[in-house]
């Protein structure tokens, strides 16, 4: 292949432009978004590479945040030396980057070692527990901050750093769906003792899928520990776990577009929500009777849509049906709203619009799992030949 | 490696589990260019020697030696890496993926290109891919699932998982292939044409075939030597016309004579 | 606290009796919400995450029992005689434990039952959208902030119990009562001294001599005050913690002769063992998958009941978040699936959680149980009672 260097490093300069010209842009038209926008790229990186873990190599993991904040915590502490704090700022957040996903990555390798005897729901606790322990120890150490955290200094809000690191987590893991590699991580997810049999080395597998996973977790950890010059364990919560989680899952695992997206869509909801505000310059307040009532209504349009899902098959009968038992959310949903105001409490309760958000999430989290539990992509990736007529090379997600 | 050493060995192969012994002390021998038959009634611990032949399970006591080498509680992937590889009674496909993704899985261990080179997208790595790609549906056309390359491997009929099995476990290149009853749930057309294939991978390809099959019609018209297992034991060894008529086999079949 | 030495290297090992009842009353409560995942595992393999929901729920069950009952902070402060009986706590104990159960059982039927066919994994991130549903929706309309608790007055059986175990000798004693007459006079002589001096911050020499004099009783006699402590060995009994205890065994004996005693019980015996296997004999699976998560979950509202009135824990719809995971990991500690097991496992939960406590790690609590579910998984996946399953190939 003759053309390989030239195309390759061209496309690489193109993404360092591409990202520093949206840094400017951004920079320019919306400074206020500048910040979100980091995060956003951030939550991406921790979706993809969670997705690496849990959806391409099986591995059910759901103490992601504990990563990000090994490598925040990381960052955070060796900012403080002097070698480090004389550096520029371009320099300084690339090696903290690098030192937290390394530290990370250390750490991913000790939590992948459990992942070698347990499967399933044991190894899910077994992360979990893992990440808790990481919270707990160090919302007890004092050299760290303890509870109450840790400044971290110098504030730096790179959002070309983020968009670079965002584009190099989703290429690696594409291209390692793009080469027999990556089919040795398949094979793991879908069955370790046929993958045996084939002589995959499912230990090392598992261990560099968490090893990687870990090391992007932990970079994010460290930009996000600059970006907002403060961290502590209240920073990464269980939830935060969660989220990423939900993330992974809605976008489809195995589908690292897939995950990408849901990941800008789950981040951008909340912050979208948290912006509302009335003429006043209030935030917007919900009604609990409302809310109450909207909840109840998805409910059963999901139940519905499950019935429907297994008992009608005709497929415009099906698509008709569905879009009437969404429909039905409106007035049913009001209709609730008003039982429900019989009650007074319930009619003056009131509560703002963002925090709802892990509520909505648990019932994204429930709906998804009962009408489309492989998430909205499934094993697909969004891509090109989504619009091209001629069939599908078997390596870019096989046939649809 | 000399043309007389057997390509493969058990020696007084044993396993227990708790109190029962699966498998006792069972032996026999496989020359390059056989195809062997292991058959016995169910519960005779047919599929647990295969399980001990590739690693799945440690012998308790006696060793397996592969070309020379013993290789009794190798780690099963170090197992295929030797030559050894095989295909499950309860099929055990990767069934997300399509048929040729699970054939290139299998020939992944001849051609190993570095994770970072895979990373990084290197040329090497997608040369190497192509090359395992066109190598896979090589052998997908010699099981005849050539037209099904691109199909969901769970969605295809029984029959055409088995072959797939076959060509997946082939993909890895082995020295020995074992068949976990290739046979079951095919009609008698298909044994046919498996009869056919298994004598092609012979021939064509040099292996030796280690089988496991319940059709006696198939196994005694395939193997040109048969064991024959019953409670773990080994009670008989020979060619097909010898077990036929050999009456510890019949009585192992038929239960005891009236 | 020295630095240096080890937080081990002071501790009187006179209060270890009482740590390890105090450990067994904790995990008494804890056994009760292991029953719930290790009898859910056992029949449906799925570690039900919602299950520290529901005994979060029920605790809020009894806080509203007995505010009906008018044990409200305000209502309180008007009648302040206002005591609870027997009937009450019966009452608390019988609505938590219905609620409960009909919670759980409503869980299993609109969120688990239709993913029953799909892999466990689904399953289990439906389980976890559960929990984080009753957690954050229960957050936007149940009392929390201030964290809510039951007055004690809801409990008529106050005070306590003394067992003790060795007293001081009759020398110690004596030093003491020396001590303290010394301390006794010590503190005379300082208060007439103080009347004579300008000012309390400003002493004359002769009134700094006297304080020292008394600094240094008052040091001899918190040695001795020690010395008598270290010797004598008591346990406390709250008495509202051993009906507690009681109760909470009581429970568990009826749950034992339920499941092995009854035709139902067989039942869930055989669906534990072979699910698929138990429906095709005839045994109506969705019953006992029903029944399974009635009783786990009502099982679990009668521990939140009583934690919560006996020991008058503070609520929060978080607040069944640690033990559910305490929980969790005392039925993987006994053997999940395993009824006995998961008894065994939260009684030594609640114990290593003490001890460490009492080694003086007591911001690490809360991380023991995760250490223990890691260390059970990695040297013995089956528990202590279970075994471990082999895949069949």
């Amino acid at each position: 292949m003759k053309s390989f260097w030239p195309v390759r490093l061209a496309s690489i300069v193109g993404v360092v432009a591409l990202c520093f010209a949206l840094d400017r842009a951004v920079l320019a038209a919306a400074p206020a978004q500048y910040r979100l926008l980091i995060l956003a790229s951030l939550f991406v990186i921790l979706a993809v590479s969670l997705n690496l873990i849990n959806g391409i190599t099986g591995q059910f993991s759901i103490g992601h945040a504990a990563f990000a904040m090994i490598g925040a915590y990381t960052a955070g502490t060796l900012s403080k030396n002097p070698a480090f704090a004389s550096m520029p700022h371009p320099q300084l957040l690339a090696v903290m980057t690098l030192l937290g996903a390394l530290v990370a990555a250390t750490f991913g390798f000790i939590v992948g070692l459990p992942s070698l005897r347990l499967r399933g729901d044991y190894l899910a606790i077994v992360t979990l527990g893992f990440g808790e322990i990481i919270r707990i120890v160090t919302n007890a150490t004092e050299s760290l901050g303890g509870s109450y955290g840790m400044p971290v200094a110098p504030k730096v809000q790179f959002l070309w750093w983020s968009l670079l690191l965002m584009v190099a987590c989703i290429a690696l893991c594409r291209n390692l769906l793009k080469t027999t590699h990556g089919l040795t991580f398949l094979a793991v997810r879908e069955d370790e003792v046929a993958g045996l049999a084939m002589g995959v080395n499912v230990t090392m597998t598992k261990v560099v899928a968490f090893v990687i996973g870990a090391a992007f977790a932990g970079a994010a950890g460290a930009v996000l520990a600059h970006t907002e010059a403060f961290i502590s364990p209240r920073t990464f919560p269980m939830e935060m776990s969660f989220i990423i989680l939900t993330m992974v899952v809605l976008g489809g695992t195995g589908s690292i577009t897939g995950s990408a997206l849901a990941a800008v869509v789950l981040f951008a909801i909340p912050e979208y929500l948290r912006t509302l505000t009335d003429a006043q310059g209030k935030a917007y307040e919900m009604n609990a009777g409302l809310f109450m009532g909207i909840l109840v209504a998805i409910m059963i349009a999901v139940a519905a849509s499950k019935w429907i899902q297994t008992n009608v098959h005709e497929k415009g009968k099906k698509l008709g049906f569905y879009a009437g038992a969404w429909l039905a959310v409106i007035p049913l949903g009001f209709l609730f709203q008003t039982i429900l105001h019989l009650s007074p409490t319930l009619k003056t309760l009131a509560f703002g619009i963002d925090i709802l958000r892990y509520a909505v999430f648990a019932v994204v989290l429930i709906a998804l799992m009962l009408l489309r539990p492989q998430g909205i992509f499934g094993h697909h990736e969004i891509g090109w030949h989504w619009f091209r007529k001629r069939p599908v090379p078997a390596t870019e997600g096989g046939a649809a | 490696m000399s043309e007389a050493q057997p390509i493969l060995r058990l020696d007084e192969a044993t396993i227990k589990f708790g109190g029962l012994t699966a498998v006792n002390k069972v032996s026999f021998e496989l020359n390059r260019g056989d195809i062997f038959g292991l058959i016995g009634p169910n519960g005779a611990g047919k599929t647990t020697c295969f399980n001990l032949i590739t690693g799945v399970y440690k012998p308790t006591s006696g060793e397996i030696y592969f070309q020379g080498q013993p290789i009794g509680g190798l780690a099963p992937n170090k197992i295929a890496t030797r030559g050894i590889c095989r295909t499950f009674q309860n099929i055990r496909l990767f069934s997300a993926l399509s048929s040729v993704e699970n054939v290139m899985i299998g020939a992944h261990l001849r051609h190993r290109v570095p994770l970072v080179g895979a990373l990084l997208l290197a040329p090497n790595s997608v040369a190497e891919t192509k090359a395992l790609q066109e190598r896979s549906m090589h052998l997908l056309e010699l099981v005849n699932l050539a037209d099904y390359a691109n199909h969901r491997s769970a969605d295809m009929s029984y029959g055409k998982q088995r072959r797939l099995e076959i060509a997946r476990a082939l993909a890895t290149d082995p020295e020995l292939i074992l068949l976990d009853e290739p046979a079951a749930g095919m009609n008698p057309q298909e044994k046919e044409e498996l009869l056919y294939t298994v004598r092609r991978i012979r021939d064509e390809l040099n292996k030796t075939v280690l089988v496991i099959e319940h059709d006696m019609r198939f196994v005694m018209g395939l193997c040109e030597r048969i064991v024959v297992l019953d409670h773990g034991e080994e009670i008989a060894q020979g060619p097909p016309d010898a077990i036929r008529n050999n009456p510890k086999v019949i009585e192992a079949y038929l239960g005891e004579p009236a | 606290m020295m630095s240096g030495l080890p937080l081990w290297a002071d501790l009187s090992f006179s209060v270890l009796p009482q740590q390890l009842v105090n450990g067994l009353l904790l995990g008494a409560i804890y056994a009760l919400i292991a029953l719930g995942y290790t009898m859910v595992y056992g029949v449906l393999r799925l570690i039900n995450f919602a299950h520290g929901e529901v005994y979060m729920l029920g605790g809020y069950v009894a806080l509203f029992i007995s505010w009906q009952f008018g044990f409200t902070q305000d209502a309180l402060m008007q009648n302040s005689t206002r005591e609870g009986s027997l009937l009450l706590l019966g009452l608390m104990l019988i609505a938590s434990m219905l609620i409960c159960g009909f919670i759980g059982l409503l869980i299993e039927f609109l969120a688990y039952r239709p993913m029953r066919s799909q892999p466990r994994i689904a399953a289990l991130i439906t389980a976890i959208g559960v929990s984080l549903l009753l957690q954050y929706a229960g957050a936007l309309f149940l009392p929390n902030s201030p964290p809510p608790s039951i007055s004690e007055k809801v409990n008529p059986y106050r005070g306590e119990w003394r067992i003790t175990l060795s007293q001081p000798s009759g020398e110690s004693v004596a030093a003491l009562a020396a001590a303290k007459a010394t301390l006794d006079q010590r503190t005379r002589e300082f208060d007439e001294q103080i009347k004579q001096e300008r000012s309390k911050f400003d002493l004359s020499p002769a009134g700094v001599a006297i304080r020292d004099e008394k600094n240094r009783a008052d040091q001899e006699f918190n040695k001795a005050q020690t010395v008598v402590n270290a010797q004598r060995s008591e346990i406390v009994l709250p008495r509202g913690q051993v009906v507690m205890f009681i109760t909470s065994i009581l429970l568990m004996l009826g749950l034992n002769l339920l499941v092995n005693f009854t035709k139902m019980g067989r039942a869930m015996r055989a669906a534990s063992h072979d699910f698929d296997t138990a429906s095709l004999m005839g045994i109506n699976v969705n019953k006992v998958v029903t029944l399974t998560f009635f009783i786990g979950s009502a099982l679990a509202g009668a521990g939140a009941m009583m934690n919560t009135t006996f020991l008058g824990t503070p609520m929060t719809t978080f607040s069944g978040v640690q033990p559910g995971v305490k929980a969790f990991v005392a039925a993987v500690l006994g053997g999940i699936g395993s009824i006995p097991g998961a008894v065994l496992g939260g009684l030594l939960m609640g114990m290593a959680e003490t001890l460490v406590v009492w080694l003086g790690y007591g911001s690490y609590r809360d991380a023991v149980a995760f250490v223990i579910l890691i260390l059970v998984l990695l040297f013995r996946p089956g528990g202590i009672m279970g075994s471990a399953a082999v895949e069949k190939v």
